[in-house]
């Protein structure tokens, strides 16, 4: 029981893992959380989905160009949404209020585009999500690739803030004068900095779409349970996020396999209220340090 | 804030004028209670009806108003919270034969309590933390409706919920429109007078400024707490009227579009305004035939208007009256008359001592051993080049950064390890090199902020205006006002604190931190940017301060100045004290002279 609990957690928490390294990619820079990044996600899988069926794309191209537009869209919320409420103040949260705004208005006309039923999405490169044996084992391969992927994706992320441009990125966050002074433009940075975040949703919804399918109302639950998986790990740390997302993957699924399925997210979030409670910092974060 | 005329009638006048001003403030609200008579007495069951929702929904907008506009913790729970206390007194009323009047004060205890739980561990990080862990919150408490199903009734609901009863009769419809109102003008009024207490300009403070709320005593969890807790009761009392007036409830008529939509009634009536909410629910039960036509795409209207709001008129409708009656007001002068001199202002000055206090930032050494002792009663400066790690020094003296060596002492109390708000309380005040202000606010508000901790009036006397808050109330205006003229600034107490020159920003910012009347006064560079008549001001101001007994540590550059009014200087370089003795020694010391001066420096004599 324990193996089918991780066959369903990991793939699980990669995609949580994903979209909580996608609100760090944003948030970094900018110390903004984009409420509709979980309706990019979701944007991810539907263009994917619509492009395809189009006939005449071929799969990467159609993952291209869905990411691409996503990233597009994403930079649209800053400009639109962001940009001008942080003019008028710097310390405003109202960004809160205007991208819950924008995921709403995402979301919603999403649901009079496309409907509310689930489409299925092929695994790509002959990978599937029906168990096959693998070195004696029933496993499904697109499950394996994803989480493989996803290890892969969150060391690259690592190593490019590593490096002295990715620092130079986090430096804005912690002081936009000095930035400004290094001839780094904030205003920049900061779109820069949405298009990133919004690609990897787009593509984070593409990669999620074979094991969850693509589905409108998917925006919703993965703003969430990226949020959880983002806080849990740590703001800023994009280990953290995968750690506290397969924690997040594994609370579900062992929830799932004992509890009725309505405690799912009651127990996700008290695994969030209590680790904040005894470490607002997140497991591994270390943003909440300054004050002034 | 609105309380404008209010403190021209009342300040530094006695307390009886108190129950003249709560007269004037309840005037309006009771006015606008006789004209919503006009549907019980006019009659349609359908307006009754419609009437009655509109009071729930003013209820729970005012609670959210409390929490997310002046406090600025945008909620996205309100609608489970109301789910919440409709729930539970339904099942009260129904499954244990409570009577409505015992029901929902129990629901609005439960309601708080479920909701302080889940908000506790949120409202210590940033706001958005707090959004999100909220959303959540909703999402959770509507699968938990449908999961315990012999409790909730699942998916189905709960029906036969019984109306209330008073002496034997049941309330009809008109009944219950006008309890429902009576609830609505007294929540107004209660909420009216937290808004302009003390608790109000903590609310405001901890949403604008939270280094001003710190550094005035003001602890940010606590009202943050107390805000939303406010906002929860009043959601629950919400739920129960929505429980009787509906008699029918189930989980779809609260989802995450509920909470939603009292965010929008906010929004749309004017956050932080405390007609706000009622004139938002107004406006969403005027436009109802455009929302019916537009009902499938009801959500995306809703996103779409909120953006717009949020992006061109964040203020709301009220925001938008009020900044029209603005421009026609004649003048925001003061026309009060001016207090005597009557506040007792002797205190008895504390001594600071800093021990070996280290603070490094990653691999930097801020603060390198630093030792020094203001003697109590003394005016002590600290000089020294740009990054030498003056401000450093005292973010660590008030607790803003905890060093990572050494101890501060204020008298014989530590002051180390206790959070800004606790050193505040001690007897410390402080001004920062950016005078941290409510740039909204009065001038005279913004110098009560400061007494936040001196008051003692608690929440329910605040709240019902019980003598000991109208006491203080009056009590602190008139010191307030004392403060003010102390500074010179009396004549300014009514206009808006962001609005008047910045050197006068530099002596507000002094006499908010005068008013709690503190044992130690922290000045951090006040001298920046005065001109050379506000520096003779600021100079003979600080020789004042220290001569009323207040021991007083400046940072500074203006030599000139700390040569004036200083007994002893310390000079910081890269983290050390370089020397400490008094103005001439120090000033004429090779080293300082040679490495951090300059030799050309201009030296006072």
């Amino acid at each position: 029981m324990f193996f089918d609990i991780l066959i369903t957690a990991l793939p699980a928490g990669c995609v949580y893992a994903l979209v909580a390294a996608s609100f760090n990619i944003l948030y970094r820079p900018t110390n903004v959380f984009n409420f509709a990044q979980g309706d990019l996600v979701m944007l991810g899988a539907m263009l994917f989905v619509t492009l395809r069926a189009t006939g005449w794309m071929l799969w990467p191209l159609a993952l291209l160009a869905s990411v691409a537009a996503v990233g597009l869209l994403a930079v649209a919320i800053e400009r639109i949404a962001v940009a001008p409420i942080l003019r008028r103040s710097t310390h405003s949260h109202g960004w809160i209020i205007t991208t819950l705004a924008a995921s709403m208005i995402i979301a919603n006309a999403s649901g009079k585009v496309w409907g509310s039923d689930p489409l299925p999405v092929a695994a790509p490169l002959g990978l599937s999500t029906e168990p096959t044996l693998i070195g004696g084992l029933l496993i499904p391969s697109y499950q394996v690739a994803l989480v493989m992927f996803t290890l892969l994706l969150v060391t690259a992320a690592e190593l490019l803030y590593q490096t002295r441009t990715g620092r130079a990125v986090l430096g804005v966050a912690e002081n936009r004068d000095a930035a400004l002074l290094r001839g780094i433009n904030p205003a920049t940075l900061s779109i820069g900095s949405f298009f990133l975040g919004g690609a990897l949703a787009g593509l984070t919804g593409y990669l999620a779409s074979p094991i969850l399918f693509a589905s409108t109302s998917l925006g919703g639950a993965l703003l969430l349970k990226g949020f959880a998986a983002a806080a849990l790990g740590g703001l800023g740390s994009i280990r953290g996020s995968l750690a506290a997302g397969l924690l997040i993957g594994l609370t579900e699924s062992t929830s799932s396999t004992f509890l009725p399925a309505g405690y799912q997210n009651a127990v996700i979030l008290a695994v969030v209220l209590t680790v904040l409670l005894v470490r607002p910092q997140g497991i591994s974060g270390n943003i909440h340090a300054r004050t002034v | 804030m609105r309380a404008r005329f209010d403190h021209i009638m009342s300040a530094g006048t006695a307390p009886n004028s108190g129950a003249q001003a709560l007269l004037r403030r309840a005037i309006v609200p009771i006015l606008v209670g006789i004209f919503a008579l006009l549907p019980a007495v006019l009659g349609g069951k359908f307006l009754v009806f419609q009437a009655t929702q509109a009071c729930i929904y003013m209820i729970v907008a005012m609670g959210l108003n409390v929490v997310a506009g002046y406090t600025g913790q945008t909620s996205l729970a309100q609608g489970a919270l109301v789910a919440i206390g409709a729930y539970s007194s339904a099942l009260l009323m129904i499954r244990l034969q409570m009577p409505f009047w015992m029901a929902a004060p129990l629901a609005m205890v439960l309601t708080s309590a479920v909701g302080a739980l889940v908000a506790l561990p949120a409202l210590r990080l940033s706001t958005w933390y707090f959004a999100l862990i909220s959303l959540s919150f909703t999402s959770v408490v509507g699968e938990l409706i449908i999961e315990w199903r012999s409790l909730t009734g699942g998916f189905t609901g709960i029906s036969g919920i019984p109306r209330p009863t008073a002496f034997g009769n049941v309330f009809t419809d008109r009944d219950l429109y006008l309890l429902a109102l009576a609830v609505v003008i007294a929540t107004f009024l209660v909420l009216q007078n937290f808004v302009n207490s003390r608790l109000g300009r903590a609310m405001v403070a901890v949403r604008d400024n939270p280094l001003a709320a710190t550094s005035s005593g003001v602890s940010l969890l606590s009202v943050k707490m107390f805000a939303f807790v406010v906002s929860a009761a009043l959601a629950g009392l919400g739920g129960a009227f929505y429980a009787v007036q509906k008699t029918v409830i189930s989980v779809d008529d609260f989802g995450t579009d509920f909470s939603i939509f009292f965010l929008l009634i906010m929004v749309v009536g004017g956050a932080g305004r405390l007609w706000g909410p009622i004139v938002g629910t107004l406006v969403f039960f005027l436009v109802p035939e455009v929302l019916g036509a537009l009902q499938s795409w009801r959500l995306l209207v809703y996103g779409v208007v909120l953006l717009m709001l949020m992006l061109f008129a964040p203020e709301g409708v009220v925001g938008g009256v009020e900044r029209l009656f603005k421009r026609w007001r004649v003048s925001d002068r003061f026309r009060g008359t001016l207090p005597a001199d009557e506040v007792q202002v002797s205190v008895v000055g504390a001594r600071l001592q800093v021990a070996g206090v280290d603070k490094r930032f990653g691999g930097v050494k801020a603060l390198d051993g630093v030792n020094l002792t203001a003697p109590s009663g003394s005016t002590y400066a600290i000089v020294g080049p740009n990054g030498s790690g003056k401000t450093t020094l005292l973010n660590a003296i008030c607790g803003l950064i905890s060093p990572n060596a050494g101890t501060v002492h204020l008298d014989d109390v530590p002051l180390r390890g206790k959070q800004p708000h606790q050193v505040a309380r001690s007897g410390v005040g402080r001004t920062f090199q950016t005078p941290k202000l409510l740039g909204e606010m009065s001038v005279l508000d913004n110098v009560l902020l400061g007494s936040y901790a001196s008051e003692k009036a608690s929440v329910l006397e605040i709240g019902l205006q019980l003598r000991r808050a109208r006491r203080e109330e009056a009590l602190f205006h008139a010191r307030a006002m004392h403060y003010l003229k102390f500074v010179g600034l009396a004549e300014r107490a009514n206009e808006i604190a962001g609005e008047i020159p910045h050197g006068q920003q530099r002596l507000l910012e002094i006499a908010r931190a005068l008013v709690s009347q503190p044992r130690l006064l922290l000045l951090d560079e006040p001298a920046a940017g005065l001109s050379l008549s506000e520096l003779d001001r600021l100079g003979a101001l600080i020789r004042d301060i220290n001569t009323h007994g207040t021991t007083v540590v400046i940072v500074e550059h203006h030599l000139e100045l700390v040569g004036e009014i200083s007994d002893a200087v310390t000079v910081l370089d890269r983290g050390r004290v370089l020397t400490t003795g008094t103005p001439a020694e120090v000033f004429s010391h090779p080293e300082v002279l040679d490495a951090y001066m300059g030799q050309s420096a201009q030296v006072p004599k």
